[in-house]
């Protein structure tokens, strides 16, 4: 999608009946993508009318669950996925081979992120067993868990500055954890929010903390303060997802009621 | 048989549990006050360059409406 003209760019359809996760390559050359069908695949991007992009797809993960995330890391060359059969998994892109896989979740996995320095080998990922667990790409070892939240955890983000993650979850709370202190330093809530969270994001700065939830509404919160800086209503159904801009300006979500809405 | 070979396994994962906390158990950690107070930093200097704190002039705003609306 172009998100300034509102026109629809490229449109690939899935032999799947669920597309749960995709991603774009860093370059921004191709696209990942999956769901259902336990597999991830990488579709090159191309502007050719002419050309198939079903065609040139490349199957490069393969789980035994339906596949809940994905994401390139630092290159076009490798993604990481995340899945319903409780493992994530690192893969080479080329060859789609598998590089490394992380096991240490008791039950489905369901977001991952990736920590945002250039040098960094660490990711996060939250599932269904409460758990969130940061990983070590390259020992395929979990160095920290984080084990507070009430039900699943639905999506992970990291704060910008790469310290700290903010965890998004079915027991209506948002928490952030500090990675350098090791434990959970805020909470997200309020008595009157009593809807699962779908998807968090911080804002550049990491100020404000901006989450979908299944009542339909997006709130803002201030990161520091602990408190609801917004809510924002717009929505016809739940959120199930959402993300900042690359450039900070804006955010879109996504949600249950088949609109993409961009708030700026 | 079939239950030495599990209570067998439940050793094993219990033990490999043990390893794995006691990795856990031995990293570095930061006091919560410094570590906070990182955050707050860092959160501070970027504030300045955030979008969404500091507002962008309408001229440059991709998403402000360009042309004017007519209510008829």
């Amino acid at each position: 999608w172009d998100s300034f003209t509102t026109n629809k760019e490229h449109a690939v359809t899935m032999p799947c009946t669920w597309v749960m996760a995709c991603a774009y390559a860093p370059s921004g050359c191709a696209i990942a993508c999956g769901g259902l069908d336990n597999k991830c695949s990488v579709y090159p991007l191309t502007f050719d009318k002419n050309e198939n992009m079903a065609a040139k797809k490349k199957s490069v993960a393969m789980h035994t669950n339906y596949l809940s995330a994905c994401s390139f890391t630092n290159s076009d060359m490798q993604i990481l996925t995340a899945s319903g059969d409780g493992t994530c998994a690192l893969w080479d892109v080329e060859s789609g081979q598998l590089l490394q896989s992380f096991h240490g979740h008791g039950a489905d996995v369901l977001c991952l992120d990736l920590a945002p320095s250039e040098t960094g080998n660490t990711f996060v990922s939250g599932g269904c067993d409460k758990k969130a667990m940061v990983w070590d790409m390259r020992s395929g070892q979990c160095v920290q868990a984080f084990e507070t939240h009430e039900s699943d955890i639905n999506s992970v983000r990291y704060y910008p500055s790469g310290d700290a993650f903010a965890s998004g979850s079915d027991d209506a709370t948002c928490r952030l954890y500090d990675l350098r202190a090791d434990r959970e330093v805020a909470i997200y809530s309020k008595e009157s929010i009593i809807f699962g969270a779908s998807s968090v994001d911080f804002s550049l700065s990491g100020r404000l903390l901006f989450a979908g939830y299944n009542d339909y509404t997006i709130n803002v919160w201030d990161v520091l303060k602990g408190s609801r800086v917004s809510i924002l209503f717009g929505h016809e159904n739940r959120v199930s997802t959402l993300r900042v801009s690359p450039d900070g300006t804006a955010f879109c979500s996504g949600s249950w009621d088949h609109t993409l809405r961009v708030w700026a | 048989m079939s239950s030495k070979m599990a209570i067998g396994s439940d050793i094993g994962q219990a033990r490999r549990a043990v390893e794995q906390l006691r990795m856990e158990a031995g990293i570095d950690r930061v006091k919560v006050s410094k570590a906070a107070a990182d955050l707050l930093q860092f959160c501070t200097e970027q504030a300045k360059s955030d979008p969404f704190l500091v507002g962008i002039p309408a001229a440059t705003n991709p998403f402000k409406e360009k042309k004017p609306c007519a209510i008829l």
